[in-house]
């Protein structure tokens, strides 16, 4: 009676070879090493504290709402990618002819897609967390336009990871390099042109705090304005006059000299 | 026969605004239906749209209303004849008082002036009288003492003063309201003299002897030489002098040569 089956079953093991059992154990062991390997990142990353720094980004907050979190998207990444290399090595043990092929290809584009979106989950938190921070300090200054600095070093900071991340799994990037450097050109030549005056001014106010060449009460001509010296700070300095107060950019100062009235 | 409410509802009938004292949030909201609200505190936690702010925490119920209708006068959110419900917390951290006050030009008396419209940041102001009432407090090591601030236009106090001493503040950039700052101008509150002190803050001198012509000074008799120098150098130039007295104790601001504003510094 039990002839019949035990025999089948006897052959059915019998057909598959030794490298398959090798390979679903090694898939096993796949497995058990993706799951420790998600432990082990989750504790990391509240370890080092990236749970904690990243609260409150837009994406975390999205993520949020679809039932995750960052950490936990970037946990479960590394579990999957640990398990795709289980599956890959396996195959590879099997000896599977007909998927080598394509397996070979897909095993050196998996680390890299891998890098590559992580570097962009992480790009995109460190741009929403930069975004935060630049609002933040902005907060004083009440104008709409200011709504604008913070977006685009957001973006900035995004062009910078969707860059890297595309570089990673080989697109062409060098049009979009190019165009970063120009990027980055131009707001390294605007930024000088725009705080020229008030660095010129900043570093000739630090000259006059420390050696007071003129102090509160002196009275001095500068630039052809005479008057009592009301107060010297790192930009500018308040000439009065009779009903009149001069304010006058330090750069001034330093570059057309000063003359102190002697009492 | 009429109950505790009907009182109350008479107190609060046919007002032309409601002012609210250091509010709290939730508090502040049941005034969403409400015209005409204006929050008076430290600092404008609820967000409101008509906002005075309180330099100091008046411990006086009567300066801390005035100052908020003062400060509401200057604004334009308030004229002469409005009849206002002051709505204030006196014992607990909530509201439990409420006051009904008739805006009056005479309740002008400067203080929100010597505030707001000083040559010096309101907030350097505030750190003196800080300072000053501290000082008036504890006192220098246990035994009352007496000090001088002269606080904004600095160049020309300073051009109407000269030194006792060496100043000790000389190419240094110290600022009140530094808590390590207010420790030094406490243990230099012994030197004979005046501090100036300049529109931002900076701390420009001590040891200095005024030097303001006295004339047309109104000051209440009976101060002695410190509040008179105080007094006349106000006159003289746009400072604000603060005086801590060494006899009574109290302290005093000075602006155009008129005493504006008494505190005991017991009281805060």
């Amino acid at each position: 009676m039990h002839g019949p089956l035990q025999f089948s079953v006897d052959e059915f093991f019998g057909t598959i070879s030794p490298r398959i059992w090798l390979a679903v154990f090694i898939f096993t062991i796949g497995m058990l090493l993706a799951y420790g390997v998600m432990g082990v990142t989750s504790r990391l990353l509240e370890r080092m504290g990236v749970v904690e720094t990243i609260e409150g980004t837009s994406f975390e907050r999205t993520t949020n709402e679809f039932g995750t979190s960052t950490a936990r998207i970037i946990t479960q990444l590394s579990g999957v990618f640990t398990i795709l290399l289980a599956t890959f090595v396996a195959i590879t043990v099997a000896d599977l002819q007909f998927v080598g092929l394509f397996w070979s290809s897909v095993a050196i584009f998996l680390p890299q897609l891998f890098i590559a979106i992580v570097i962009l989950v992480v790009g995109v938190v460190v741009a929403d967390k930069v975004e935060l921070l630049v609002s933040e300090r902005l907060r004083g200054v009440k104008l709409p336009e200011i709504g604008l600095i913070p977006l685009l070093a957001k973006y900035s900071v995004l062009f910078v990871a969707i860059l890297i991340a595309l570089s990673q799994i080989g697109v062409a990037v060098l049009a979009l390099i190019v165009l970063l450097g120009a990027y980055a050109l131009a707001l390294i030549v605007f930024t000088a042109l725009a705080t020229q005056d008030l660095l010129a001014s900043g570093t000739a106010g630090v000259y006059l705090l420390l050696n007071q060449p003129y102090s509160i009460g002196d009275e001095v001509k500068v630039g052809g304005q005479r008057g009592i010296v009301q107060e010297v700070d790192l930009l500018v300095t308040r000439i009065e006059t009779d009903g009149e107060e001069h304010i006058i950019p330090n750069r001034t100062v330093l570059k057309d000299g000063i003359v102190r009235i002697q009492q | 026969m009429t109950s505790l409410s009907d009182i109350l509802t008479d107190l609060v009938s046919d007002v032309d605004g409601v002012f609210l004292f250091s509010p709290n949030g939730s508090f502040h909201e049941r005034f969403d239906g409400i015209e005409n609200v204006v929050v008076v505190g430290a600092e404008n936690t609820v967000e409101a749209d008509t906002f005075v702010e309180l330099p100091i925490q008046f411990a006086d119920v009567t300066d801390r209303i005035r100052f908020g209708i003062e400060g509401a006068m200057d604004d334009g959110l308030v004229g002469e004849g409005d009849v206002l419900a002051c709505i204030g917390s006196l014992f607990s951290d909530d509201a439990d008082f409420t006051s009904r006050v008739r805006v009056d030009e005479s309740m002008r008396s400067g203080i929100y002036d010597l505030f707001t419209n000083s040559r010096a940041d309101p907030t350097v102001i505030s750190d003196v009288f800080e300072v000053a009432l501290e000082l008036g407090r504890k006192g220098q090591k246990g035994k009352p003492v007496g000090a001088l601030f002269v606080v904004g236009d600095a160049g020309k106090v300073m051009n109407k003063s000269r030194p006792l001493s060496y100043n000790p503040f000389e190419k240094s950039h110290v600022h009140v309201g530094d808590p390590i700052v207010n420790v030094m101008l406490k243990e230099f509150s012994r030197l004979d003299g005046a501090f100036v002190i300049s529109d931002s803050g900076k701390i420009v001198s001590a040891y200095r002897y005024l030097e303001p012509s006295a004339e047309g000074v109104d000051i209440p008799k009976g101060l002695g030489a410190r509040h008179m120098a105080g007094g006349a150098i106000t006159r003289d130039t746009n400072a604000t002098a603060i005086v801590l007295s060494e006899s009574d104790g109290l302290v005093r601001a000075f602006k155009g040569g008129k005493l504006i504003l008494e505190l005991d510094p017991e009281e805060y």
